[in-house]
């Protein structure tokens, strides 16, 4: 008899279908076009920029508007992707075929990384563009004040829509090891919120903990840093500057946090889903 | 990968043996016994029936023979591979109960996706799917979304997606329901010439009259019981009975073969008047009518 192995292929057909069926869903839509309007939109909401500099207010609307759209968009994407395989029926003909359940959970968790990835870098890449001609008007109405030329680094604006990326990934692991056993869509996704709130403000709870000064206190911190990534490890790239870029060790610090985190969430979601009846 | 690896040419095409799945029912530890002690050998190369009322344990059978549930009990083989076991799959083509695919793909991608997912090379794909497309009679559609297509066409698109890769076994549960008797007797061809090409084709359907069609064998379940097994010539032809048919004869002649038969010690038990199948009236107008029209376009 022979082996089926492990098929990379396979998992990336099923990748590939995940991120089709997305595209091609009107709600995905929809939150992308929210998310891009919010990036342009940004300038004409500049009065509302609580004393920021201007520059800096885009970036910050665009970031939000990654931070939170992207987060809406990977939760859903990853508790209904996963979840109309099993309601609607289509995961038994699939999993009928010489596929292994381990390809198919990770290709669906590719699939929404991807998809996740395509909005980042859509979102940043205006972004980009919208700082790019703002800068330019600023610089033609104040040049005084850009004697040395541009000031926002391109490059951190980059390096920070790819740190999003990786929170939305480290995100649909955790989405996608709930999915894995849940059995509802509706808890799935309520799930996914709760973690992305908990992951968020973890740092708040361990900050508690250390000024409490109390042994148990500190312990109940420390494992829920472990347990539960800290999103705000995300956010070494959000200042504007180029003398701000946190160096080559902290990004892969921040890359090997974040890979670390979602590839153990993903390796915890095959194994719930390889007992899974479907 | 090759999509028809060989198995052991002795081994069955499927087999449980003991084979219980339980299902929980509420909190107190109670369970449901949706398969009972199954004994089953399907053998390679037959058209094999699985029948039963609804409930009687056919689909889960199935997907313990497919590995997509755990036995409680017992063991279930494919062609001599362990279901649980993802080789076990590579030899199978499987149509689920009411199919639902993949509506945001047009039926030619929805094929060609199933086709690659069984182990067809890039290089075969086309051709494949053009031919599994073509079998079942949806070329025509085969560029529309299958979120638009009837119920009748899902059936025949999963039937194109469970043989695409040229399984050596396709496993149809209710292949027939939801599609009319022209497309109903189209699929029942289909299978007749899969067994032609000596693949094994397992069916559990609703109608009875197709299942005697078709099987060769068949296997009835109820409660999750095996009640009956067997060729379906044995289990339907009466050996010390005959029936001849004649042309309409008058009441004196009637008699007279009446006598003629009890001179011999014979009884006359019954004299009916043939009934054609209504299923057989229906193909009979509506394909000489469909082929008119196509003559005419």
């Amino acid at each position: 008899m022979n082996r089926v192995p492990f098929s990379p292929l396979r998992t990336w057909l099923i990748a590939q279908n995940t991120l089709l069926e997305a595209v091609r869903q009107r709600l995905f839509h929809f939150i992308v076009f929210l998310a891009l309007a919010l990036v342009l939109g940004a300038r004409w909401l500049r009065d509302f920029n609580f004393g920021a500099p201007e520059l800096k207010f885009l970036a910050d609307c665009g970031f939000g508007a990654m931070t939170f759209f992207g987060a809406a968009l990977t939760i859903t994407a990853t508790a209904q992707l996963f979840f109309s395989e099993i309601e609607n029926r289509t995961a038994l003909t699939l999993l009928a075929k010489p596929v292994w359940r381990a390809e198919f959970v990770a290709g669906k968790y590719l699939g929404t990384v991807l998809l996740a990835g395509g909005f980042c870098a859509l979102l940043t890449g205006l972004l980009m563009a919208v700082l790019w001609v703002r800068e330019g008007e600023l610089m033609a109405e104040f040049p005084e004040t850009f004697t040395a030329g541009r000031t926002v680094s391109y490059g951190m604006v980059a390096l920070a829509g790819a740190f999003q990326w990786l929170k939305l990934a480290v995100l649909a692991a955790f989405g996608l090891l709930v999915a894995s056993y849940a059995q509802t869509q509706l808890f799935a996704m309520a799930s996914g919120f709760f973690v992305l709130v908990i992951c968020h403000l973890q740092y708040l709870a361990q900050e508690a903990y250390a000024r409490a000064g109390s042994l148990a206190g500190e312990l109940a911190g420390r494992l829920l840093a472990g347990l539960v990534p800290n999103f705000q490890v995300f956010a070494v790239a959000d200042s504007l500057l180029a003398e701000d870029f946190p160096g080559g060790g902290a990004v892969a610090r921040v890359a090997l946090y974040g890979a670390g985190y979602a590839a153990v969430a993903l390796g915890l979601a095959i194994y719930c889903f390889r007992h899974r009846e479907i | 990968m090759d999509a028809a690896a060989p198995f052991p040419a002795v081994a069955p095409a499927l087999e449980t043996r003991g084979l219980v799945k339980d299902f929980p029912v509420g909190l107190r530890g109670m369970k449901l016994r949706a398969v009972d002690h199954l004994d089953l050998t399907v053998p390679a190369g037959v058209i094999y029936g699985l029948l039963g009322p609804n409930g009687s344990g056919k689909s889960t059978t199935i997907k313990a023979l497919l590995g997509l549930v755990a036995p409680s009990a017992g063991e279930c083989r494919v062609f001599g591979v362990p279901s649980p076991r993802v080789e076990a799959r590579r030899a199978v083509g499987y149509l689920p109960e009411s199919p639902y695919f993949y509506r945001h793909l047009t039926g030619r991608e929805l094929v060609r996706f199933y086709a690659r997912m069984g182990g067809v090379s890039r290089r075969e794909v086309d051709g494949r799917s053009d031919e599994a497309l073509a079998a079942v009679g949806l070329r025509d559609a085969a560029d529309r979304r299958v979120g638009t297509y009837s119920k009748g066409m899902l059936q025949r698109v999963g039937l194109a997606q469970a043989m695409v890769h040229d399984p050596q076994l396709l496993i149809l549960d209710e292949p027939t329901a939801g599609v009319d008797p022209l497309g109903a007797a189209a699929i029942g061809e289909l299978i007749l010439r899969l067994k032609a090409r000596g693949k094994t084709v397992v069916i559990t359907s609703h109608l009875l009259g197709q299942i005697e069609d078709v099987c060769d064998r068949i296997a009835i379940l109820d409660r999750g019981r095996l009640v009956l097994e067997g060729a379906v010539g044995d289990l339907v032809g009466r050996k010390d009975r005959q029936a001849l048919v004649v042309e309409a004869l008058p009441e004196s002649e009637l008699a007279e073969l009446k006598a003629w038969l009890a001179a011999r010690g014979r009884v006359l038990e019954a004299v009916e008047t043939p009934r054609a199948r209504l299923d057989r009236i229906f193909l009979d107008r509506i394909g000489r009518r469909d082929g008119a029209e196509e003559e005419r376009a």
